[in-house]
Parts: structure tokens; sequence; C-alpha cells
């Protein structure tokens, strides 16, 4: 797969902690854990963006931006 | 003991040796009508577990989840979710029983996916800035004073700046969205949630809609260069639970003193360092 990768473990571990903290359903009224002060996206994203640039390297290819012409 | 829960089933039936939840418990239903808890019995010894809590027990908490979404329709909890007393899950269950079966049937046989679109955030700011600032000229009255007057010019331009930003990533995610929007049930798309993250959206398919929203996610990636894409799932349908009740809170449920920062360390250990 390209730059792309389903469930690789360290994408997914943002999009685990993402959910598996932050979302579904509520069943006690109780706060349990609060993250309030936890940047999940700013941390998230130095994952993503490391392991998507990791992957761009491995295959070797530029990460062009939206300005530039694809090759 | 404490009694920890994975999530909500459309089922009432027993659930044993499915799989294994927290610390190897044994994962079991507590059934209410038609509908049930998955959970498994815990021991915690709260200020003990306020200290060894880490990462594996969030992926416990999603393999479990994932486990159960293969044979039922699944409401997961959210993370480290208990209660002492059986009673007190049924309570519960019998408080919110309307919002878990409206759920559970409007979820049935659909998972969620997540796409991130990433853009170089800083080099657009910088491109726009460099093509269009001279076009940002002030109609109005000025103020004499030179150094009041750059403060006005400048936020002037800022205004401008994330104005044209705001709506280029519009274009760019209604561009994206389309892609989606024919077999999607239902959506939540946010857009900038950082300067890098274009666009973060979650995408409610039908089960057998999966190999089409992958099809049409190639069909993008090669439309649209230029940008990294991340696409995740099938997840249980996290983002798409509707709770039209606030639950009650019962005593001593789920109580656990473990501050954000302490978490926060020692889940994002790695990542932080």
């Amino acid at each position: 797969m390209d730059n792309v990768l389903l469930k690789s473990k360290d994408i997914t571990l943002l999009e685990v902690l993402d959910r598996v903290l932050d979302k579904g359903v509520i069943i006690s009224g109780d706060i349990i854990i609060s993250l309030a002060n936890v940047d999940l996206i700013y941390l998230g994203l130095k994952v993503l963006l490391s392991s998507v640039e990791t992957m761009e390297r491995l295959r070797g290819a530029a990460i062009i931006s939206p300005m530039q012409e694809p090759n | 003991m404490a009694i920890y829960i994975y999530g909500i089933i459309n089922s009432n039936e027993g659930i044993d040796r499915l799989v294994n939840g927290l610390e190897g418990s044994h994962v079991y239903n507590i059934p209410y009508h038609d509908i049930g808890a998955a959970v498994s019995n815990f021991h915690p010894d709260t200020k003990e577990f306020d200290e060894r809590i880490n990462r594996s027990h969030i992926f416990v908490h999603e393999r479990v989840v994932e486990k159960l979404i293969e044979r039922f329709t699944v409401l997961p909890a959210r993370f480290f979710t208990i209660f002492y007393k059986k009673e007190d899950v049924l309570s519960v269950m019998k408080n919110l029983y309307g919002d878990f079966r409206r759920n559970l049937d409007r979820l049935h046989n659909k998972v969620e996916f997540g796409l991130k679109v990433i853009w170089p955030g800083e080099k657009i700011r910088k491109n726009i800035i460099d093509f269009h600032s001279q076009r940002y000229s002030l109609a109005v009255p000025m103020p004499d004073n030179p150094s009041l007057k750059n403060f006005i010019r400048e936020r002037y331009v800022q205004y401008k700046l994330d104005r044209e930003i705001e709506e280029l990533a519009d274009s760019f995610a209604g561009v994206i969205d389309d892609f989606f929007r024919g077999f999607a049930h239902e959506k939540k798309l946010e857009k900038l949630k950082t300067k890098n993250l274009l666009l973060s959206a979650y995408y409610l398919v039908d089960k057998e809609s999966q190999d089409d929203l992958k099809k049409a996610f190639e069909r993008l990636k090669k439309k649209l260069h230029g940008f990294m894409y991340l696409l995740s799932g099938p997840w249980p349908p996290y983002n798409f639970i509707i709770q039209t009740k606030k639950p009650h809170s019962v005593k001593n449920a789920g109580k656990i003193n473990i501050s954000s920062k302490i978490f926060q360390k020692r889940i994002f250990s790695d990542i932080l360092d």
C-alpha cells in the first residue's frame, strides 16, 4: 500500500486513543478519566506526520504540496 | 470486585469464551430485555490500578469491542467505565434503554471509517501571502500614528489571510467529501483542527459498502494529488452514537483518581520523548 496504511500500529495508536478515550457511549454519569488537558490532535499529528514521512521515504517518493504539480 | 463495561450489544444471550478482557478477565453478558452489556469482572485496587494503567489496557478495550462487532451491533463504551454492583449496571441500562435501542437499530450492520487529509499549512500560508498580500489594501481612513497604522494593517492582512485559507479548505474539503457522500449514511467533517490537518472526516457506511469506500478512496488519491491521506477502519461506530438522555450518576461508579498529566505521560511517553 502506498501512502496509506490501514490499522498499522503507529497510525492506529492515534485513531484508537481518539476513539476509546474520547468517544463512545457514556454509560456512567461520573467523569472517569479527564483528558481535558491532553492535546490529542497535536500529539497525534506528530505521530501521523512522522509515520507518513517514514512511509514516503521508504517508497522513495517526495512529499509534494498542493501547490506543486504532481510528478 | 468491579464490573468493567466494554459496550452495549444487541443481544441478551451468552458470549462466553468469545474474547478475554482486561488483564485476562472473562468477558460475559449482563442481559436487559433484548440487549446486553458486555462486561468482565475486574479486581482493581483502585489506588494500585491508578499506578499501572497504561496503553495496553486501552488496546485490550478496543480489541474486545472489535471482537464483539464481528457478531453483534455494538455501542462501544468509553474507556474505564466501571461499576461496583450488577444492580447498578442494570439500573443504568433501564434508565438508558431507549437510547441504547435506538442507536443499536440505527447502527446495525454499519461501520465507521476515519479519513485524515494533511496539507502543508505553513507553505500554503506563505504562498498566499507572497501572491496576494498586495491586494489587501484597506480602503478606510487610517490614523496618522504610524505604529497604529501598521497594527491595523497587520490585523487586516491576517484576517484576509485566514479567510482565504478557510475558503481554500472549504473548497478542498467539499471536493474530497464528494467522493464518499454517495454511500455514507452519516458523516462528520472537521476542517483545520490544526494548520496542517486540512480535514478530519468520519463516515458511517454499511458493512457491505466497505469495498466501495476503499475504491472511492483510491479514486480520490489519483484525482487529487499533493495531499497526504490516511484512511483507517473499519471501526465500531464510536463517532455516531447519539445520546439524548444524560446518564445518572451512580455512587462510586468508575471513580479513579488519576490526573491528566500523569495519564498523558504514561500513555504518550514514547511519543513525547
